[in-house]
């Protein structure tokens, strides 16, 4: 499922991205251009405040069990669609605990996204700390370094991802955890290759001859050169961290009781699809729309970004 | 396009590298898909009734008094006496003794067989024989059992030539298959489905008796639980009611007792604490509570009959504890396997834990958990309960028994190691015009005494497939079910019921101190394969499970977990390791 | 060329062994003690220490590992201790199911896809352009395990009774039963490598269907594949389609293309005889991604529809810490997966000829 951030796949020519850094400023207008980018920036917007303002946007406690008052599993009520106005209000319903889900799918918005952006930065932090250090060195330590990214990459992720999160125990950070080194060969080869592209360069070696120390040339040459490729392929991956963190916690081993995370909320009511149905629907339909949000956005940076394919 | 798409050369490689792969690993394996029991196999003749030899099992018998190292087993002795006579010699009085033979993991192999295939274990999946109404036909591994009617069973013929068992883990699953008409059976109905299966002409329920234990374990020995006022204070400070009627299906019950009360003797004495927040909160201020920290509560989410939805009602027990009485607690998810281990060592401070029945008896409760096989998970035994038990456990009169079980049930009630919480029902499902359709309390429904409208195949849908049906060796209900369609024991539990009934015996009678069982055998009875019935074959089927020194000790495993756990323990235990 | 392959296959050496030591240290990675998961409430220590001695659990790891590749190089997986079977006739069981399954999602995907991405590309900005990538964008973000639920529901309850119902779970209708190829061809009595295969074969229901001319046989297995197909290929169909698209946009602003054009030729003939060709290269690749993919969603897919395969066994088998069985089956997968990435470098390399030197 992480296929979709294969750096391959995103048409990025880790080449074409060599490109001074003053065009920074008209990337930016050229990412607003793109519909993509608009449509995935607007709707991650809106996640980011239900993110934000999940406290202040939620009826309830999204722990609180209402069982005393109330039936489980209640369906969606609101009263301006005609739910009667003797009945508490639940836009999403009660689930099976007789929580709020629309509380709950709220404060799911907060986890997912935040789930992602860690799960990620963590693989793009030592992807590309692998990925120089295999480029910038060579000879064997290069051997090996991309042999081990290799052998990761030969297996089926979410596969590898179950077992490594079985031998951490079950748990939202293992998960994180295991999705984030599931991941690190994406980025480690990126970076990689760009840095190749960077060594071969003439106005490497100038500079090199000018006296340029190592760390000087890596964050003044080769981490500009690769940012471009990694931001865009990081855009897209975190689509791909969603949707696995929440397979996980859909199987169990991801996010644990009562925390409500999207894919252990379907994975714990999914006996419930035909009685009561929106239990599935409505954290399925955020999910959907998250991981929705970050690939266009994606796409757009990628359309942005590559000048090749910007028309 | 003019060129071939890309995918195939990949996938056509990766499917010959598979072939090749699982060809070269497989060269030896025997035949993996259907195996059709064949009537070849290499075994010798089963021994003639005339040259009868008379087999004891160990030629000397167990000394009770001075028991060999390590052995806590009952059993002293097992004899064939002549072809159709076996005598069990054990070394206390057991009144629970035909529940115990009737169990499914005592049924009856032939001695030739087992000795043919328990080498290769063959038997566990491949190669089985029994006397029961069936025989497998094909176990399509991860799809599918298919049982075909056994030509040679001595009783009643079985009302439909074929079952096909499937299995799915989901409810949900189970039910719409059900709805979909595509299985004629299903086991346990979800918790909320059992309205819809009621609503539905075309369907029928057929609930369970709970014969199982949902309980709050309290550590006695770790604070703030080693407080007896405290304990006391969270046994009728948890609304048990609403657990049961929210997340336990229609039959299930909030528990007064530790055993259920089905099971004879067992609801004598004080029952349970009332659901009361005000006295118990006031309980805690004077035992001097600290309301300021949260405890850590421990379980784990595995889905047992004692405990259907276990997030959910451990999320309720947690929102209850703070709203009733202000107790803040931590959910602790433990991992499967550690948990049991970690619950026996006294690890868990507070934590959620259940019992199924094995045989329906006050020992396989309360023996268990505050008497002589109780582990350290409350933390200590209580000496006053415990005594009682012990004395019970030998004591053949049942009226004294049952005021020794009243007395220890009052006292746990006081001591509050844990608190029960509720008796989970469950129930099968049918569709409406299978005749003869039940349920069992222990799970053994009789396939073959259901006749599925006018279809000629009966289909059963089940939770999980049988890792194995060698069933001395099993410890699963789902791997048993199957077993008692195909395998006897010498008695069996009646149709949908507890009682027992004579089966390959015509009678078990005891001595007058029920310390020596004499069994007389059906003649006549045939293996659905292979194998004319003896005593022997009886002796033998109690001998491989019993002493683990016997070569034929294999099974699936090789734990044979039942027989210590009814018996009280294996012949010649491998040593324990500290 | 030759040079590249053999270079090619050098760099495969280590990979596997890597792919080998990782698998066993996975598999004894896993906490936790597997007579305990398996025996539950009765295990006793006593019991499950002999348990670890007769498994060989209790020896030490280097001792095991050697013991793991000793039985390895003679094709020996072992065996598993849940259900006492050995793992290579699990595997022929097992892999079967998800093969087949796999290759309907990706027939789906691929066809699909590849009409969808030429339709976008031909029409290029127009409505139908539009939806349908904005439709793709969509299908790359629906979780399998959703739309999973979300078929079966549909199809099986909803359009019950229609003509459109299909079956939520399962691989036959019970009842219809499919006999081995190797007994119809009457080849009960080999045991060979030979069988093995035969026996793989046979347990792909459909094509055992057709083989054995069985049609209400590979009519029921395809009607039972279609809703896990559908739910699997939806990804890989996105991505194809969106690629498909691109490359196509790409190879259709380039010269050669004008000239075509110039020469007159129509729009149609242009994509089919000059621009699929050569947009085809980069789709080699993109596919060939995919399988890694539809085996990480086939764990999901065949956990909705309860399907035997590969991926819930192995996932069953994590969660019940069935060493062997973790091991044989991650270890088939992935040098499976090696041996895809190295056909499709090898091909890509052979379409491509810049690609060689590198």
């Amino acid at each position: 499922m992480t296929t979709a951030a294969a750096p391959t796949q995103l048409g990025i020519d880790v080449a074409g991205a060599r490109r001074p850094a003053s065009l920074w400023r008209d990337t930016f207008s050229n990412v607003f251009r793109q519909r993509n980018a608009r449509v995935g920036l607007t709707i991650l917007a809106v996640l980011v405040l239900a993110a934000v303002f999940a406290d202040v946007l939620s009826p309830y406690d999204p722990d609180k069990t209402l069982l005393g008052t109330e039936k489980r599993l209640t369906p969606p009520c609101i009263h301006v669609l005609g739910c009667a106005a003797d009945k508490p209000e639940h836009p999403f319903g009660l689930d099976a605990n007789g929580r709020d889900e629309f509380s709950r799918v709220l404060h799911g918005a907060r986890i997912s996204l935040q789930v992602g952006f860690i799960t990620v930065g963590f693989a793009i932090v030592l992807g590309m700390l692998l990925g120089l250090v295999a480029g910038y060195a060579g000879g064997w330590t290069e051997t090996l370094i991309m042999r081990v990214m290799d052998v990761l990459l030969v297996f089926p992720a979410l596969l590898l991802a179950i077992a490594i999160v079985a031998a951490l125990g079950p748990g939202l950070i293992n998960a994180q955890l295991a999705i984030g080194i599931v991941a690190i060969p994406v980025y480690a080869r990126v970076m990689r290759a760009s840095v190749l592209s960077v060594r071969e360069n003439d106005f490497v070696t100038a500079s090199r001859a000018l006296g340029e120390t190592a760390f000087g040339l890596i964050f003044r040459r080769i981490l500009p050169n690769a940012l471009t490729p990694i931001i865009v392929a990081g855009t897209l991956g975190i689509a791909g961290a969603v949707l696995d963190i929440a397979a996980l916690s859909f199987l169990g081993l991801g996010a644990q009781p009562p925390l409500a995370e999207w894919g252990s909320m379907i994975g714990q009511d999914r006996n419930y699809v035909f009685t009561a149905p929106h239990l599935i629907w409505f954290p399925g339909f955020a999910l959907a729309l998250t991981v929705f949000g970050f690939n266009l956005l994606g796409d757009g940076l990628r359309d942005a970004l590559d000048p090749r394919l910007n028309r | 396009m003019s060129r071939s798409p890309g995918w195939l050369p990949p996938l056509a490689l990766f499917a010959v590298a598979a072939i090749v792969f699982t060809a070269c690993a497989g060269a030896t394996s025997p035949s993996p898909s259907a195996s059709t029991p064949a009537a070849s196999a290499s075994a010798p003749a089963s021994a003639s009734q005339s040259a009868f030899a008379a087999r004891v099992y160990p030629s000397t018998a167990v000394d009770c008094a001075n028991p060999p190292a390590g052995y806590t087993g009952t059993i002293s002795q097992i004899k064939a006496l002549d072809a159709l006579t076996v005598e069990f010699d054990l070394c206390a009085a057991d009144v629970a003794f035909l529940s115990k033979v009737a169990f499914t993991s005592n049924n009856i192999q032939d001695s030739d067989w087992l000795a043919a295939h328990a080498k290769d274990k063959s038997y566990v999946h491949d190669a089985t024989n029994g006397t029961g109404p069936y025989r497998v036909k094909e176990w399509v591994s991860g799809d599918h059992v298919t049982l075909e009617a056994n030509p040679n069973y001595w009783g009643t013929a079985p009302k439909v030539p074929t079952v096909v068992v499937k299995w799915s883990k989901e409810a949900a699953q189970r039910l719409q298959e059900l709805k979909a008409g595509t299985v004629d059976g299903i086991d346990n109905v979800g918790t909320d489905d059992f309205a819809t299966v009621q609503g539905d002409s075309t369907l029928k329920l057929f609930p369970r008796e709970a014969l199982n234990i949902l309980y709050l374990g309290l550590n006695v020995n770790q604070a703030p639980w080693n407080n007896e006022k405290v304990r006391q204070a969270i046994a009728m400070g948890i609304d048990r009611k609403r657990i049961a009627d929210n997340f336990y299906p229609a039959g299930s019950e909030a528990a007064k007792y530790f055993t259920p009360c089905a099971i004879p003797l067992a609801c004598g004495g004080d029952a349970w604490y009332d659901f009361d927040a005000a006295q118990a909160k006031a309980l805690l201020k004077d035992a001097g509570f600290d309301f300021n920290k949260t405890y850590d509560f421990h379980y784990r989410t595995k889905v047992r009959s004692y405990l259907p939805s276990p997030t959910q009602v451990a999320t309720d027990i947690q929102s209850q504890l703070k709203d009733n009485l202000g107790v803040k607690i931590n959910l602790v998810v433990e991992k499967d396997d550690t948990f049991l281990t970690d619950e026996s060592k006294g690890k868990f401070p507070m934590f959620l834990l259940g019992w199924g029945a094995d045989y329906p008896d006050v020992t396989d409760f309360l023996d268990v958990h505050f008497g002589t096989g109780a582990n350290d998970g409350f933390g200590k035994k209580f000496d006053d309960v415990d005594k009682l038990l012990t004395a019970a456990a030998s004591e053949a009169d049942n009226t004294k028994r049952g005021t020794d079980y009243a007395q220890a049930n009052t006292l746990i009630r006081q001591h509050v190691p844990m608190v029960p919480l509720v008796h989970g029902g469950s129930a099968t499902a049918w569709r409406a015009d299978a005749e003869g359709a039940h349920s069992s309390p222990i799970g053994n429904e009789a396939l073959w005494t259901v006749k599925p409208g006018d279809r000629t195949q009966l289909v059963w849908m089940q939770n999980s497939e049988p890792s194995g049906l060698y069933c001395g060796d099993e410890s699963d209900g789902d791997a048993l079910r199957i077993c008692q369609q195909i395998f006897d024991s010498l008695y069996q539990y009646k149709v949908g019921g507890l009682d027992t009934e004579p089966a390959l015996a015509t009678s078990c009678d005891p001595s007058a101190d029920f310390k020596t069982w004499t069994c007389k055998l059906r003649s006549g009875v045939k293996f659905g394969v292979q194998g004319e019935l003896d005593a022997n074959d009886v002796v033998d089927s109690y001998a491989v499970q019993w002493d683990a020194k016997h070569p034929l000790h294999v099974g699936n495993g090789g734990t044979f977990d039942y027989f210590p756990a009814l018996f009280g323990g294996l012949l010649n235990p491998p040593p324990a390791t500290p | 060329m030759t040079r590249y392959i053999i270079r090619r296959l050098l760099i495969t050496i280590p990979v596997l062994f890597g792919v080998i030591l990782l698998v066993f240290v996975i598999g004894r990675l896993l906490p936790g003690d597997p007579c305990r998961i398996l025996l539950g409430e009765r295990a006793s220590d006593a019991i499950c220490a002999d348990f670890n001695h007769r498994f060989g659990f209790d020896r030490p790891v280097i001792e095991q590992f050697t013991t793991y590749l000793g039985n390895l190089s003679h094709g020996d997986l072992g065996s598993s201790f849940r259900t006492s079977r050995p793992v290579a006739t699990l595997l022929i069981e097992r892999l079967p199911m998800t093969l087949e399954l796999s290759i309907y999602a990706l027939l789906f995907a691929t066809t699909v896809g590849i009409l969808l991405g030429i339709v976008s590309a031909y029409k290029r900005n127009s409505a139908v352009d539009v939806l349908t990538m904005a439709g793709a964008n969509l299908g790359v973000s629906i979780p399998v395990f959703v739309l999973g639920l979300l078929l079966a529901s549909l199809f099986a309850l909803v359009l019950k009774g229609t003509p459109f119902a299909l079956p939520p779970s399962g691989r036959l209708t019970p009842g219809l039963s499919i006999v081995p190829l190797a007994v119809r061809w009457g080849m009960e009595n080999d045991h060979g490598p030979l069988r093995a295969i035969v026996d793989f074969v046979s347990n792909m229901y459909s094509i055992n269907g057709l083989l054995s001319a069985q049609w209400n046989v590979f009519l029921d297995a395809i009607r039972h594949l279609i809703l896990p197909a559908v739910a699997l290929g939806t990804i890989p169909l996105a991505i194809i389609a969106r690629i498909t698209r691109s490359s196509l946009v790409d190879v259709l602003g380039l010269d050669y293309i004008r000239t075509a054009r110039a020469k007159g030729l129509g729009d149609r003939s242009v994509v089919r005889k000059h621009a699929l060709p050569n947009a085809m290269l980069p789709l080699v690749t993109i596919i060939g991604l995919q399988i890694g993919g539809l085996l990480s969603g086939a764990v999901l897919t065949e956990t909705i529809f309860v399907l035997p395969g590969v991926g819930l066994a192995t996932y069953d088998a994590i969660t019940s810490h069935d060493f062997a069985v973790i091991q044989g089956f991650t270890l088939v997968i992935a040098v499976g997966f090696l041996f895809i990435n190295l056909i499709v470098d090898l091909s890509y390399a052979y379409l491509d000829p810049r690609v060689r030197p590198a």
